[in-house]
């Protein structure tokens, strides 16, 4: 196996639970050592995506080949797993729960424990070592099942939903836990639906609504689909609307302010060009903003109304 | 194998840490001791001395109510005295003696007895039958030649005997109550004590008022008169009347209307010129006999204490094993809707196969299981062994069925197969839930089905092949308590091995069952699937997914 080969691939995979579809025809290809965004309205088809790579569930149609081999059950003990709904043996010890599962996957007892007393101090729960797990807080417990499922040192990992529950400081280690392992080479997948989470750690990101692939690529790529923004203050909306390239004004300020306007361009208009041609028409100008895209306006873009309507389902 | 035997770690692990597993293995065998022991505690100690008055205005019964009691006394001072020769026993000086029938010799004449049997019963039995020994006995004074001669059958340290106390005092009237009022009215001046409060004198309540009327000797029923007996206006007024609080203790009652009885009866027999010795010897004559049990050795037909035991003990066997089988599977239950409803389920999945999570968690439990009925065992032979004399007292003769009857082999076979097969159904039910609540609808309508064989359990010792046990042992679910229930009294070879069989297959098939159910199950969200759903779904593996 060379490192070449991608971490993940799904060829035309489909999910269907009776007559309702959970995931339609994806297709995808996890690069080795990236980290790989899973981005989406609430009951797209995440969460069904991440166990059908585990093998967890098995898909309707389409192929899947996780680090190789054709079920993830095969490499199972080079794969870590933190699934959606966090939960914890209640009456273990934090390192103890984190030892057993990384025995589970291959760990002789020594070396488990030595690693799980190691992360536990690394990421600041040192003091709760030997805390029972019911005793922890929710955020606590989420960070030793984080622990947890990494203590065997994977080559790949999935995390279904790593920030959700975390206050900022936690999301800080948790973020952290995550580029420690992009150091290291793993190749994580986590799915999430904050997308400043995935803007600033991402390499490539898959975007799913109502079951269908929307996108996947790098976040740049992501950018570009939707058209680029210029703020401009002054000027009028009838002068602004004539200019070329310039599908929409949206007004920014309120009545009495100093007029500012959201420019929307034309798919492959230049923003310089369309600041060239102010200059040209001497239309003052009292500021001109390049506006790029967040991966939020993508995301509200992108998945529209969609989102609304899948997140009441 | 290897994750099955880390979850089986971790199964074993979590549940022999908690409290209730603790509590049931120590439980045990402090119940042991106390059903040994409290029985004799009450005996000596929990009931207080009872103070009565007797007020015997006929003035002709007072000297027999006293013999009566004394009586009494001597009988509960025979069984103590035996009771502790018994317990300091030395086993080779008793093998040497010959057993003799103490009914059949006068009080001063006893020669060489044995201390084999459950003597302090026998003794009792022999003492009522024998009015002059229950008499001598009773006092005190007489009784240094007994134990002296009791101890050359004990050890040589054993104790002193500490006679038993007097349980009834009679008192006197309180001062002020005049001996001859009549009798409601003796009643009325006497119930403040009788309902609690103390008596003059003592420091507790009274317990018993005897009133003999002056013409109490007269007031007889006899088979000639029943008429009369019918126009006694119903509750006897005229007649001896015993007035206390307490309706559940009948031993003081009993024994003056006893005593009352037999002082009339001898009156009766003088008055119509019958010589009452020679009564008392016919009354102490008896037949030879003795019940004999087809189903055992020539010469040992006996029915023996050990017999009765033989034939309970599988009773005390199945209850061990309905708790040790209904605990460990709820535990597993739970535990596997735990894994479930907070997802570790999917994270173990992500580990290991369902296969092997089902076959740890089965490992595991029954690991504690076997824990659980190895300490049950262990301690009860334990407690027998310190309690067991040399000599044939229940302990004893209990530890004896138990190591001779193959009961504790057989008690293990049905534990494994019983747990496999209730195991299965439980496991694949926690598959199926989402929360404790609706396991717990689930546990609600198993226990009922589950508490089919503690009813028939007595039926089936008294009936141990009968048609009900032969039915009971054919229904796989049943088999484990049932054949248990009847596995000392020599079920058929058919029986035995056949539900054997049925059963081992029905645990296999249960546990197939099962395990298809778990591996859908356990990642199943929302409502658990109807029935009819399940029997598909065990054909066709995806349906549920």
């Amino acid at each position: 196996m060379s490192d070449a080969e991608p971490a993940v691939v799904l060829d035309g995979v489909t999910k269907k639970y009776g007559d309702f579809t959970a995931v339609s025809e994806v297709n995808l290809v996890v690069p080795r050592g990236s980290i790989y965004g899973f981005l989406g309205p609430n009951g797209a088809g995440k969460t069904t995506t991440i166990r059908m790579i585990l093998d967890i569930v098995k898909p309707t149609q389409g192929r899947i080949s996780v680090l190789g081999a054709d079920s993830a059950l095969k490499v199972r003990d080079r794969i870590g797993y933190l699934p959606e709904e966090k939960g914890l043996y209640k009456k273990m010890k934090s390192w103890a729960i984190i030892a057993y599962f990384a025995r589970l996957k291959g760990l002789d007892a020594k070396t488990a424990k030595t690693r799980a007393f190691a992360l536990l101090e690394k990421y600041g729960l040192k003091d709760f070592t030997n805390a029972r797990c019911e005793t922890l807080s929710k955020g606590m417990g989420q960070k030793v099942q984080v622990l947890a499922s990494i203590a065997h040192e994977p080559e790949f990992v999935i995390l279904d939903e790593p920030f959700s529950g975390l206050d900022p400081a936690n999301q800080q280690v948790m973020e952290s836990v995550v580029r420690d392992m992009r150091a290291r080479g793993t190749t994580v997948i986590f799915s999430t639906h904050v997308m400043s989470h995935a803007e600033r750690m991402c390499d490539r990101i898959l975007l799913i609504a109502k079951a269908k692939k929307i996108f996947d690529g790098t976040i740049p790529e992501a950018k570009k689909l939707i058209p680029r923004r210029v703020r401009v203050g002054g000027q009028t909306v009838a002068t602004l609307q004539r200019l070329p390239g310039v599908v929409g004004v949206t007004a920014l300020s309120a009545a009495g302010e100093a007029p500012r306007w959201d420019l929307t361009l034309a798919d492959g208009a230049d923003p310089h060009e369309l600041l060239r041609r102010c200059f040209r028409d001497g239309l003052e100008l009292d500021s001109f903003e390049l506006y790029e895209p967040t991966l939020h306006d993508v995301f509200l873009q992108l998945v529209g109304e969609g989102a609304k309507v899948a997140s009441f389902r | 194998m290897r994750n099955a035997i880390l979850v089986a770690g971790r199964e074993y692990g979590e549940n022999a840490r908690t409290k209730g597993f603790w509590v049931n293995l120590l439980l045990f065998p402090v119940l042991l001791v106390v059903s040994v022991k409290l029985p004799e505690f009450l005996q000596e100690k929990a009931k207080p001395v009872r103070n009565y008055v007797l007020v015997d205005q006929s003035g002709e019964f007072e000297a027999a109510v006293a013999k009566g009691m004394q009586r009494l006394h001597g009988l509960k001072t025979a069984a103590a005295l035996m009771k502790h020769a018994q317990r300091h026993a030395d086993p080779e000086k008793v093998a040497a003696q010959k057993s003799v029938d103490w009914t059949q010799l006068p009080a001063d004449q006893m020669g060489e007895f044995n201390l084999s049997g459950d003597l302090a019963e026998q003794m009792r039995q022999q003492a009522e039958q024998n009015p002059m020994l229950a008499a001598v006995l009773a006092d005190p004074a007489n009784l240094a030649p007994f134990e002296a001669m009791l101890r050359l059958q004990m050890k040589p340290d054993a104790p002193a005997f500490a006679p038993p106390r007097q349980d009834y005092q009679r008192v006197a009237l309180p001062p002020g109550v005049d001996a001859s009022l009549a009798s409601a009215e003796l009643a009325r001046a006497l119930k403040p004590y009788l309902s609690g409060d103390e008596m003059p004198g003592t420091d507790r309540g009274l317990f018993a008022l005897v009133i003999l009327p002056p013409d109490a000797g007269l007031k007889l029923k006899r088979p000639t008169d029943a008429t009369a007996a019918t126009q006694d206006s119903g509750h006897g007024a005229d007649g001896v009347q015993f007035w206390s609080a307490n309706l559940t203790d009948k031993e003081l009652e009993e024994e003056i209307q006893d005593a009352l009885n037999s002082e009339v009866r001898r009156r009766e027999y003088r008055q119509r010129g019958v010589d009452h010795r020679t009564v008392e010897e016919v009354q102490r004559t008896q037949i030879q006999f003795a019940a004999f049990d087809p189903s055992k050795a020539e010469g040992e037909e006996r029915v023996s204490l050990a017999d009765t035991l033989r034939k309970w003990a599988p009773v005390g066997f199945v209850y061990l094993l309905f708790v040790a089988i209904f605990n460990t599977v709820v535990m597993l239950l739970n535990n596997t809707v735990e894994e479930k409803s907070n997802r570790i389920i999917e994270v173990l999945v992500s580990s290991a196969t369902p296969g092997e999570i089902m076959m740890g968690k089965l490992m595991g439990i029954a690991g504690v299981g076997l824990t659980m009925l190895a300490a049950w065992v262990l301690s009860l032979i334990g407690v027998l062994l310190y309690f067991a004399g040399p000599s044939a007292d229940w302990p004893g003769q209990l530890l004896d069925v138990i190591q001779t009857s193959g009961l504790l082999p057989l008690f293990i076979f049905y534990f494994v197969c019983g747990y496999l097969m209730y195991a299965g159904i439980f496991l694949a039910v926690g598959s199926l839930c989402n929360t404790v609540k609706e396991a717990q609808n689930f546990v609600g309508s198993a226990i009922v089905l589950l508490m089919v064989p503690l009813f028939t359990m007595v039926f089936i010792a008294q009936e141990p092949n009968g048609t009900l046990a032969t039915v009971m042992s054919w229904i796989p679910i049943y088999t484990p308590f049932t054949m248990m229930n009847r596995a000392a009294a020599d079920p058929p070879l058919f029986d035995l091995v056949g539900t054997g069989i049925l059963m081992a297959v029905t645990a296999l098939l249960m546990l197939w069952g099962s395990g298809k159910i778990f591996r859908m199950g356990i990642l199943r969200t929302g409502q658990p699937p109807k029935f009819l759903e399940l029997l598909r779904a065990i054909r066709t593996p995806d349906r549920l997914q």
